[in-house]
């Protein structure tokens, strides 16, 4: 019986007329993945949005637009928010992470493709993601504790002054 | 990388930013004699922002029954101001102690408090890049 492995232990229990529930003052471990709570389905919509940013500003430098040298600057920024808003997520292992898609990619239309939007990419483009990111930031302060808050009212007003820099 | 430390209420988050206004109008007084051309108009255009701030704050701060903080007769400036550059860095200085006092309300639970908070750091924090000539990654959570 000690040698049985975890996905025998419902058929285990149930023999033994118990739930797996009745086995464990804690959480039900063979209940499935816990459900995220809102702020972290928040921060992972915010890191995905970070994410299509960094790619867009990466086509951005790959395209060469001017002035370059201001363009790796605010991707460099941009990454390190990135980094800050992983820093702050922390998942059960096997729960999927965020990652940049068509629907949240910063100044696209939901369903447009990466690859095309990127193709696009512009100072103008550039402007209009910064300044809607910052929008989309302060409108989700109101569901996440106030640490978290306080690094996305942050990053929107980097992303504000980035708007600025780009000529906004 | 939280601004402070245990729950602020919405009063004192308000004061600290009002606190924050003051110092910039002192500063930016300062800051601007010693700057000409569209430097000096940048500057006093940045100053009568403030002071449209800071009677926006007083009048929220009246309204929540409190009695707002009074400025200070003198603020110690953090360096000498002698030329142009030592100004903008100045005004450069006063724009982070403003954005970081409207991170303050950004941590109250009152949600109306948070977004306001969240906009004029925006408008301080754009004013900071103005004046230091470059943005920053975490304005307000950065030391100046």
């Amino acid at each position: 019986m000690l040698a049985a492995s975890a996905a025998a232990l419902p058929a285990l229990l149930a023999t033994a007329g118990c739930r797996s529930s009745d086995a464990f003052a804690g959480p039900d471990p063979l209940a499935g993945r816990p459900t995220p709570s809102p702020d972290v389905i928040t921060l992972q919509a915010v890191i995905a949005a970070e994410r299509a940013m960094i790619a867009l500003y990466q086509a951005a430098v790959n395209k060469e637009l001017r002035p370059a040298d201001e363009i790796r600057g605010l991707l460099a920024q941009h990454r390190q928010h990135l980094g800050q808003l992983q820093a702050r997520l922390v998942l059960p292992p096997g729960v999927p992470t965020a990652s940049a898609s068509p629907g949240i990619s910063p100044g696209t239309s939901p369903g447009t493709s990466p690859g095309r939007a990127l193709g696009r990419v512009s100072i103008a483009r550039l402007r209009a993601a910064e300044s809607a990111s910052a929008a989309d930031l302060v409108r989700r302060l109101a569901t996440v504790p106030p640490a978290l808050a306080q690094l996305f009212a942050s990053i929107a007003a980097s992303d504000a002054t980035h708007a600025v820099a780009l000529g906004g | 990388m939280a601004a402070g430390s245990g729950p602020v209420s919405g009063i004192q988050a308000l004061q600290a930013a009002l606190a924050a206004e003051d110092a910039a109008i002192f500063g930016y007084g300062v800051a601007g004699a010693h700057l000409s051309g569209s430097r000096k108009t940048a500057a006093e255009r940045d100053w009568t922002g403030h002071n449209k701030a800071r009677d926006t704050l007083t009048a929220m701060i009246s309204a929540l029954g409190a009695t707002p903080v009074a400025a200070q007769v003198f603020y110690r400036l953090p360096s000498r101001v002698h030329d142009a550059a030592s100004a903008a860095a100045l005004a450069a200085y006063l724009e982070d102690g403003v954005t970081r006092a409207y991170l303050g309300l950004v941590a109250v639970s009152d949600q109306r408090l948070r977004r306001f908070g969240a906009l004029a750091m925006q408008s301080s924090a754009e004013r900071a890049a103005f004046w230091r000539g470059g943005t920053q990654a975490f304005p307000g959570l950065e030391a100046s």
